[in-house]
């Protein structure tokens, strides 16, 4: 790097004494940079000395305006130093939008491409720093490749992983994450623990854009938690403080609070246990500051995990307990966050209990040092204010009004008006409080407030005495704010004639109240007065006189507005019938139900963040909107489809994924837990039976008719089969073998079973196979309906790139078939019963070659039907009965003839079972068994 | 009036730091600082801040900066701080910031004499000379009868001159300087031409003569019935100024110029004119972009006066475009030459013959740029000296000297004419 000319030059400028020297000094390089780059013909080294000049006089703050298409030409030169130095050129001196980026794109990208994992690096920096929309469009593909390829080394993934995220913040648009969903998930079991701290940031960031494609992450960040926090599987680099990792494990549980709670109780008990732990481990007491932070960090994250995912768990129980200790804690940032983290509890939960024992405290922290805690504190009462505590609280926020910051008043009003109107239970205590709140906090009460008392008065008829003579009295007093003038003017205007007998309130003592603060208030209300005084003349028409002297008084005023009204009133006060007073001054109606103003005012307060929130403050019912939530009704409107879709799909026996739109399926009734994480399909509207392994039907075929065999086999990987059938349930054990002599890293299994049949994994599998070993999955189904399909499994793991194979299960609906022997009288009784179609089935089927009987017994005895010898007449003819098990259709017995004709080798099918769809699809079954000759074995 | 005086150095340093009055901090040198001095975009030479006003001259590398609360006299103020320069470049020849800080003792001195609670006191170097000295101190006795003359002085009718000065010889030397302001537009037309002159003067004259003086100037002779059929020749002086040593009744009733003489160098006069002005150069310029990457020059220098006088030191400093990569160029006559770190060619002619004529010709290569800027085209200045030659044609007509022994005195008369800002577009 040694640049003679450069130092020389740097100390030049810094002996410069005045700014016009310096100038001089850039005007004489500069010319001299013109002068060397005009000739061309310069050396490597001396193009990187003037574009070093050139970038020292560029962050001095002069204008640079030549010079970089000398640093484009560095980037593409083979020295390292070169290449950086261009690349410093032109991330300093090309900005995102400026034409010149459109001639690096190029150099970036064989940058990108080359081996050299250094020169990968500085072009990624280069894209994080100016990467606009053309270079995002072009570059992400490369970016995205680096990232998952295998060959990369860890630090290039890590700042692979960074531009990325920088790319997808810039231009969401131009980064298609749901196709790189899950080779980018894949990533979080790296184990290079800076690879899976980048990756999960980028993930944290596409999944709240996209979180069904990242579904995936789930298993993935759940197992990493596990293996950090419980396994304490890490490299001794990343220990922060004697905690591992904090920075992975925080974002790791954030990431998990953008989905809704697993519903694979392997994962969620794996979850569970690794919160548990988090939390066991903070009760140690920390060592010193950074600890502390370290391990309250991952604490935080954790309990809003937990309350995440379920707020009445016995975790959150626990936290609680927590929190409550951290909300008397000395520690100023501590207290913030056990409230904050409170606040987020009672916003979601129903049991309030817990939080209200530590009510006392919690209004004490509104009298925090700290305006911040102050403001946790008041989100915290408002969250878990509910109709029993709303008076205490209400009460306090009151008393704590006056003394409150400035900065604070405006939303407490707004809340205490929202927590009023929401838990009064009697309409006078809400008068009451509202009267008080706008009395005592004047100029901070919004207008929204005002008129929404003035709605809920109007509606409420038991409500109107009581208020006009409160509003009366608060008039009366001393202090009294101009927007409770308004409030007792459109009161009294309105409702004054119900307490006009009451002593002290007489019609002229209520407008003298009145009229004694008209000339102190503002215009718009003594425009509101004079309607008031109006709807006065009206009301009682004693004092009429008093009044009219003030409308003429105001008929000379200068305001347009105050003029106009005076004028008009006049006119109609003083018609020679009351016609037109009366219909002007009819009582008000009352006003449709509308959403209260306050709260939309509240949230607008609420800005847009980075990350979003998971959560608003505010009781359970303002929470239904927030991501991971709409993401759970978008699975609900899913699962209600899917349930229209089985009323047809038994009838046309095609049940498919085509339920979730996005191969996503989930049980027809949602009380049962799917088996395995929902994984989505790698393409949306390509489900997985379209993307079936070729090849994979020879190997199916052969599993038909048999329980036990090789499901798949390919260069690296071997799959086999065993199982065993028992009624309605099923065991079955996936060998997977790799045949290589690498490990095979990111496998992962998953399964989409037909709605009816549940897979369920009984552990979960390790990610990784060693190199020419064999792992076993073992799966427990349950038949519960009639199925008509398969379920497919799906397996992906990284050999070089992600690979992934779908293949079928033969987990076929005769697996259910529990063998009977009949006799032949019942047989035929049962036969005769069942009738015909259409609950019997006929097929004629013409085999090639010759019909081999023994061959017929033995797909009948295979697909677990019973072989009633000599209840058929005709000696040959095959008749077997069985019973079709599930756990919540009941049982289907099947009856079958099998009869064989030698002469021109076909067979007649007859079925009759109790259920047409099982007569339908167990001739399937048998059809292509009888049909299927086996291909020569290939080993 | 003036509240404190600064003297800060070009970086802000201060170096005289002199409150006169109770309502400043000594931390205000420090606003000014930021706000002026770092304060690239401040040119103004008047600056208010708060109540505070700052004004401020730069001379060589220093700034003096006066300040004041009131709603002062601004021309004053100004004048003050010039007398204070020309105060400390009669005690130290040159006055900069070394100047400055090797006299500060004597600065603070001379600051206490000529401010008194901020009001302006006697400025006048020579008087102060007497009293304020840089030489050790004198024997009590001398001291007496030092301070009974310096008395006298300060507070007599001529305080600007002692009146025991003798010389052998009667000598009174009168330079007429004029600079040119010139500025053509790119197709020949004058947009502004004014030339500032000034009379200075040399008395090394004995006891206290009383001198007359006498100028070519419309005005004056008009008033005079006897010259009238001489008006041709006469000039028209939009403004002037006199030293404080002109009897200023006098001109104003009879226009005659009559003063006692101060010893020693000294501005007599400070005039303005803007008719009829001889030009002393005409600049033909031709410059032409060719395409993106080259520029032609071709400069033409005419001199405009008689061809028996010359000019000295003549320097054309022809602008180049900002991304000029070089420039080759052939004169005439003298030396021209690139200067990056000016962005121009610098086109130097040592002796410049009247009405002759030189050209230039000469061509830049650009470099190409990222943002297209169009070239500003910024003026070709010009400097130089012309000997005995005054653009306005001012002459000085006589100097009489009346003296009570009626001595004999000698007179010269010098003329020259230089560039002020004269500036030539195209």
């Amino acid at each position: 790097m040694a640049m003679r000319g450069l130092t020389v030059f740097i100390a030049d400028i810094r002996n410069c004494r005045v700014r016009e020297l310096e100038e001089k000094r850039i005007n004489k390089e500069m010319a001299n940079i013109r002068t060397k780059f005009k000739d061309g013909s310069l050396s490597g080294y001396d193009k990187k000395k003037y574009v070093c000049k050139l970038l020292y006089m560029y962050i001095l703050g002069w204008d640079i305006d030549f010079g970089h298409m000398e640093a484009v030409n560095l980037i593409s030169s083979t020295k390292y130093s070169e290449k950086q130095i261009g690349y410093l050129g032109i991330t300093l001196l090309m900005h995102e939008n400026s034409d010149l980026v459109r001639l690096v794109v190029n150099s970036i990208r064989k940058d990108l491409d080359d081996n050299n994992e250094i020169h990968n690096c500085l072009a990624l920096h280069a894209i994080a720093n100016i990467g606009g929309r053309e270079m995002a469009e072009s570059l992400a593909s490369d970016v995205h490749r680096l990232l998952v390829s295998p060959n990369s080394k860890s630090f290039v993934k890590k700042k692979a992983a960074l531009t990325m995220l920088r790319l997808f913040r810039k231009h969401p648009d131009v980064i298609p994450a749901p196709d790189w969903a899950e080779r980018i998930t894949n990533i979080i079991d790296d184990y290079d623990l800076g690879v899976c701290l980048s990756v999960t940031s980028l993930i944290t960031a596409l999944a709240q854009q996209y979180p069904e494609a990242f579904m995936l992450a789930i298993p993935k960040a759940i197992m990493r938690l596990h293996k950090v926090i419980v396994e304490r599987d890490f490299s001794a680099d990343y220990v922060y403080y004697k905690i591992p990792i904090p920075w992975l494990q925080v974002k790791l549980l954030r990431l998990l609070q953008y989905f809704p709670p697993t519903e694979d109780p392997n994962m969620s008990e794996m979850l569970h246990n690794v919160l548990q732990t988090i939390i066991n481990n903070s009760q140690e007491t920390p060592r010193n500051v950074q600890h502390n932070n370290a391990q309250n960090a991952i604490l935080f994250e954790a309990i809003n995990l937990a309350i995440h995912l379920d707020c009445e768990s016995d975790i959150v129980r626990q936290a609680t307990n927590i929190l409550a200790r951290f909300i008397l804690s000395k520690e100023t940032n501590v207290r913030y966050l056990g409230l904050e983290t409170m606040a987020h509890l009672a916003a979601v939960t129903d049991e309030l209990d817990e939080i209200k024992k530590h009510e006392e405290t919690i209004i004490l922290s509104l009298r925090d040092k700290d305006i911040s805690v102050r403001r946790r504190g008041l989100d915290l009462l408002y969250s878990m204010c509910d109709v029993s505590n709303a008076k205490t609280i209400v009460s306090e926020l009151i008393r704590y009004l006056h003394i409150a910051d400035y900065a604070l008043r405006e939303e407490m009003v707004l809340k205490i008006a929202i927590m009023t109107e929401k838990y009064a239970t009697e309409h006078s205590w809400y008068v009451d409080v509202i009267l008080q709140l706008i009395s005592s906090a004047g100029d901070h009460v919004g207008e929204e407030v005002w008129y929404r008392v003035v709605q809920i008065v109007t509606n409420h008829e038991s409500l109107q005495e009581y208020s006009a003579k409160m509003v009366l009295h608060y008039m009366r007093s001393p202090h009294c704010h101009e927007n409770m003038l308004k409030v007792g003017g459109y009161i009294l205007g309105e409702y004054g004639h119900l307490i006009a007998n009451l002593p002290g309130a007489s019609p002229i003592e209520q407008f003298n109240t009145l009229h004694a603060r008209f000339g102190l208030c503002s215009l718009a209300t003594r425009a509101l007065l004079l309607s008031t005084y109006i709807k006065f003349i009206n009301l009682f028409p004693e004092i009429k006189g008093a009044i009219l002297a003030v409308f003429n008084q105001y008929r000379h005023v200068l305001d347009a507005e105050l003029q106009q009204r005076a004028c008009e009133y006049m006119a109609i006060a003083t018609m020679p019938t009351d016609d037109l007073l009366q219909t002007v001054c009819e009582e008000m109606p009352q006003f449709p139900e509308r959403e209260s103003a306050l709260l939309s005012r509240l949230n607008e307060r609420t800005g847009q963040t980075e990350d979003k929130r998971t959560w608003n403050i505010g009781g359970k019912d303002s929470n239904e909107k927030t991501p991971a939530n709409l993401l759970a009704a978008t699975k609900e409107r899913n699962e209600n489809g899917s349930v229209d879709d089985l009323v047809n799909s038994v009838s046309n026996t095609s049940i498919s994924a085509a339920g979730g739109e996005n191969g996503t399926v989930a049980p027809a009734n949602g009380s049962t837990a799917p088996p395995t994480p929902a994984a989505p399909a790698a393409k949306v509207g390509l489900t997985w039976k379209d993307q079936l392994a070729p090849g994979h039907e020879n190997w199916y075929n052969r599993l038909r008719d048999g329980t036990d065999g090789i499901l798949y086999e390919d260069s690296i990987l071997q799959i086999g089969i065993k199982s065993e059938y028992h009624g309605h349930l099923g065991r079955l054990a996936i060998y997977f073998g790799n045949k290589t002599h690498t490990q095979l890293n990111s496998f992962a299994v998953s399964v989409e079973s037909p709605e009816g049949l549940i897979v369920a994994n009984s552990h979960t599998l390790a990610t990784s196979i060693g190199p020419s070993t064999q792992i076993q999955q073992l799966y427990s189904l349950e038949c519960q309906q009639i199925v008509t399909e398969v379920p497919l499994i799906r397996i992906s793991y990284q050999a070089g790139s992600t690979q992934s194979i779908y293949l079928k299960l033969p987990v076929l609906m005769s697996r259910f078939i529990e063998p009977i022997q009949l006799s032949s009288a019942d047989f035929f009784g049962r036969w005769k019963q069942i009738g015909g179609a259409p609950r019997e089935v006929q097929e004629i089927i013409k085999v090639q070659g010759k019909i081999e009987l023994e061959r017929a017994r033995s797909i009948l005895v295979n697909h677990r039907l019973g072989i009633c010898e000599n209840v058929d007449p005709k000696p040959g003819n095959f008749v077997a009965t069985g019973v079709f098990n599930t756990s919540l259709s009941g049982k289907v017995g099947c009856l079958l003839r099998l009869e064989p004709n030698h002469e021109t080798n076909m067979y007649r099918l007859t079925i009759r079972t109790t259920s047409d769809v099982v007569s339908k699809h167990l001739k399937e079954i048998l059809h292509t068994a009888l049909l299927y000759r086996p291909a020569p074995s290939t080993r | 009036m003036i509240s404190a005086f600064f003297i800060y150095n070009q970086k802000g340093e201060v170096l005289i730091s002199r409150l006169y009055r109770q309502d400043l901090k000594r931390s205000i040198a420090d606003i000014f600082r930021i706000q002026v001095i770092s304060n690239t975009d401040v040119r103004s030479p008047i600056i208010t801040l708060g109540s505070t006003s700052f004004f401020h001259v730069r001379h060589e590398n220093l700034y003096i900066v006066a300040l004041t609360k009131w709603n002062a006299n601004a021309a004053l103020i100004f004048e003050f701080c010039y007398r204070v320069i020309n105060v400390g470049r009669s005690y130290f020849g040159k006055f900069d910031e070394e100047a400055v800080k090797a006299n500060f003792v004597l600065i603070y001195e001379l600051l206490d004499e000529v401010l008194d609670f901020g009001y302006p006191q006697n400025s006048e170097a020579d008087t102060l000379k007497m009293y304020i000295t840089t030489e050790s101190v004198k024997s009590e006795r001398a001291v007496m009868e030092d301070s009974a003359k310096i008395t006298i002085q300060a507070t007599g009718a001529t305080s600007w001159r002692r009146s025991d000065v003798k010389y052998r010889k009667n000598e009174a030397f009168i330079d007429v300087i004029e600079s040119v302001n010139l500025l053509l537009s790119a197709q020949g037309n004058v947009l502004r031409a004014d030339v500032a002159g000034q009379i200075m003067m040399r008395a090394y004259l004995s006891g206290t003569p009383e001198c007359k003086f006498g100028l070519n100037d419309k005005v004056l002779l008009e008033k005079d019935p006897s010259n009238r059929r001489k008006t041709s020749n006469t000039v028209e002086i939009d403004d002037c100024q006199f030293h404080q040593c002109v009897k200023l009744g006098k001109f104003d009733s009879d226009r005659t110029i009559s003063f006692i003489p101060p010893d020693g160098e000294f501005e007599l006069m400070r005039y303005r004119t803007s008719d009829n002005i001889n030009l002393p150069f005409k600049v033909h310029p031709v410059v032409i972009e060719i395409g993106k990457s080259k520029i032609e020059y071709r400069i033409l220098v005419k001199a405009n006066f008689s061809s028996k006088l010359y000019a000295n030191n003549v320097v054309l400093n022809i602008p180049t475009p900002l991304n000029t990569a070089g420039v080759t160029c052939t004169a005439s006559s003298g030396k021209a030459k690139y200067v990056p770190a000016e962005n121009s060619i610098v086109w130097k002619i040592p002796r410049f013959q009247g009405q002759s004529e030189f050209t230039l010709t000469g061509e830049a290569n650009l470099t190409a740029m990222t943002h297209k800027k169009a070239w500003s085209r910024p003026p070709i200045s010009m400097d130089f000296q012309v000997l005995m030659f005054t653009s306005s044609g001012l002459l000085v007509r006589f100097l009489k000297v009346f003296e009570k022994n009626n001595y004999q005195s000698v007179k010269w008369v010098r003329y020259m004419t230089k560039a002020g800002n004269y500036q030539i577009r195209f």
